[in-house]
């Protein structure tokens, strides 16, 4: 009994020393400053930084629907969520904005990496895959080498956005 | 009649030493492969941030050293005469009863914890976290069913489980641990974030081959190649005493087996009833380069049945097992205590371990006279080596008078504290005698024991 008493404390004792040891306090990206990239009115790319200044004044609204925008109204955007996507680093959901049936901004409303270096990879890898989603205007984009797990969540979390917004 | 059928004690060329691993050194290079592992994770991990990362990483960890020591646990069992010899047969289950416990523990943990962190990340509630896992997660369900496997074999395995249960059933059930493991392999690689390299892969997987070929290797293929190499056949029946029967077992260039006096080997006998037991029995004299011999109380189904052996039954015989040899022996004088059937392995001790006349010393406790076995032959060998017999039958003592007490001990046995000790009989018997034994002075290093529960 002792023994196992002994055992168990002493595992978690290491285990806590052990990862507090990896403990960082300031993350790469906080949650507020997660990368977005939009197009502005005259159709250039806005490029990759944080995502405070969405266009839309739908943002909020999210994916529930008024009623069927049709591509010929007069530009109205709306914000779609997508899915939220777990991989085996990390959480990834997409927020897309459309406006006439355009994707005008995409971001990110969760991109979680469960360690450090996925965390790395995940700060490069993103706005590279933002960058592409509004050049091909659609989930049929490459994937970024070195960043499989993100990308693979990122197309997934993208697709069902751009399925709930009627996106081809 | 039993002892001209033993063969003159020989002294001759002696093969290379057998090598040895301490109980210490093999403690030490567990330790290292745990720092290994721990050190994995350490380099794939560049920091932890929030309270849902910190628990997918204390999953990570567990889940890491669970692989790890389920395979070391393999690896005790692989009966390795490195280890057999060193560590010793008794000592290594002890390790593996109270390692299966730790590595069901770190299991249970791990997928808890995982589950726990990812939830977290995920602002998920656990059930359908737990439900992603299993349908979405490559391997995720197989893995899960592994765990249930390992609980099984832990909880069947408990002690007081293992009263109730049949030895077959229990080692029946303890034989799914390799399905467990085939079962649990694949999610390592599919979703362990430490096993994306290729380099990691291959070391993981290396061990586990390491550990499955070493099992295949000392478990089954050595006594298969031993058996004709050998031709250990059944050579007589003899019976001791009541209740007690010596089979003498004829073979080949048996000293390059490499047993030695105090040693067991698992035996199956080839006849169509006993063929699928493995029965460990100590060789109850000292091997002899065509010639060994067991000493057995026929108390169970397995052992009843020796009476019956023909001479010519074919023997597959496993091992040499045990550390309880004179490789031990730390000191000049040498005192051996046995009760019971524990006498066995003492017998070919007292036969051949190394000593002076006047250094040895051997008490045998028994209830009467009747229950003595093989006491001609300790006497003939006590004459001839000079060494002392005494006989402790609970019929010859005075009531109340325990003749294994520190007091009387340390009455038959001038400078007691002075000796190595070998002591083999019942558990309970055991630990009353290092007990007493410690408070008379001898230091723990110099008591040696054989358990034959295992």
């Amino acid at each position: 009994m002792k023994r196992i008493l002994f055992t168990l404390v002493s595992t978690v004792a290491g285990l806590v020393a052990l990862l507090s040891f990896k403990t960082e306090s300031h993350p790469l990206s906080s949650p507020g400053a997660l990368p977005s990239a939009g197009l502005s009115e005259t159709g250039a790319t806005t490029g990759t930084t944080p995502s405070a200044k969405t266009t839309s004044p739908a943002a909020r609204s999210s994916s529930a629907p008024k009623a069927k925008s049709s591509s010929t109204a007069p530009a109205t955007s709306k914000t779609y969520l997508g899915a939220s996507v777990t991989t085996r680093y990390g959480i990834v959901q997409v927020k897309v904005t459309v406006r006439g049936g355009k994707i005008v901004n995409v971001s990110f409303a969760q991109l979680t990496a469960f360690d450090g270096r996925s965390q790395q990879i995940n700060a490069s890898a993103a706005p590279q895959l933002l960058q592409e989603t509004l050049t091909a205007q659609s989930a049929h984009i490459d994937t970024v080498s070195g960043a499989t797990y993100t990308s693979d969540g990122y197309l997934q979390s993208l697709q069902s956005a751009l399925d709930a917004a009627g996106v081809k | 009649m039993s002892t001209t059928l033993l063969s003159p004690p020989s002294h001759a060329a002696r093969a290379p030493k057998p090598l040895r691993m301490s109980p210490q050194l093999a403690l030490a290079v567990i330790a290292v492969g745990a720092i290994g592992v721990v050190g994995l994770w350490w380099q794939d991990t560049l920091f932890i941030y929030g309270w849902g990362s910190w628990l997918t990483n204390a999953g990570r960890v567990t889940g890491l050293l669970a692989g790890y020591a389920i395979a070391v646990l393999l690896a005790l069992m692989a009966r390795v005469p490195a280890l057999e010899r060193g560590v010793g047969s008794d000592r290594l289950a002890r390790w593996h009863a109270m390692g299966g416990r730790y590595v069901v523990s770190l299991a249970v943990a791990h997928t808890l914890l995982i589950i726990w962190g990812y939830a977290v990340s995920a602002h998920a509630g656990l059930v359908p976290q737990t439900w992603s896992l299993l349908t979405t997660y490559p391997d995720v369900l197989m893995a899960t069913v592994s765990l249930g496997v390992l609980v099984a074999v832990g909880v069947t395995s408990a002690r007081a489980a293992r009263r109730r249960l049949r030895y077959e059933t229990w080692h029946f059930i303890h034989l799914y641990t390799y399905l467990a493991v085939a079962l649990m392999f694949s999610h390592q690689f599919s979703t362990g974030a430490d096993f994306t390299s290729m380099r990691n892969r291959v070391l993981w997987s290396a061990m586990y081959i390491g550990v499955g070929a070493t099992l295949l290797w000392y478990r089954l293929i050595v006594p298969l190649l031993n058996l004709p190499r050998h031709l250990l056949r059944v050579q007589a029946v003899v019976p001791e005493g009541p209740n007690t029967v010596s089979v003498y077992l004829q073979g080949r260039n048996l000293s390059r087996l490499r047993a030695e006096s105090g040693q067991f080997f698992r035996w199956r006998f080839l006849t169509r009833e006993l063929w699928y037991a493995a029965n460990p029995y100590s060789l109850s004299s000292a091997p002899q380069p065509n010639q060994l011999r067991i000493t057995v109380k026929t108390a169970g189904e397995h052992s009843q049945a020796l009476n019956h052996l023909t001479p010519g039954t074919r023997v597959l015989a496993e091992g040499p097992y045990g550390s309880f040899t004179a490789a031990a022996r730390r000191r000049r004088r040498v005192l051996l205590i046995g009760a019971g059937v524990g006498i066995t392995p003492l017998r070919s001790l007292f036969e051949s371990i190394p000593a002076a006349p006047g250094d040895l010393t051997l008490l045998y406790r028994a209830r009467s006279a009747r229950d003595l076995v093989l006491h001609r032959e300790l006497d003939a060998i006590g004459q001839a080596r000079g060494a002392r017999v005494h006989y402790l039958l609970s019929t010859h003592l005075p009531r109340g008078h325990d003749p294994l007490s520190r007091s009387a001990l340390e009455q038959l046995v001038p400078d007691l504290a002075a000796h190595d000790v070998y002591l083999c009989g019942p558990d309970g018997l055991v630990e009353a005698l290092r007990r007493e034994l410690r408070a008379a002075g001898v230091p723990r290093r110099h008591i040696h024991h054989e358990s034959f529960t295992f």
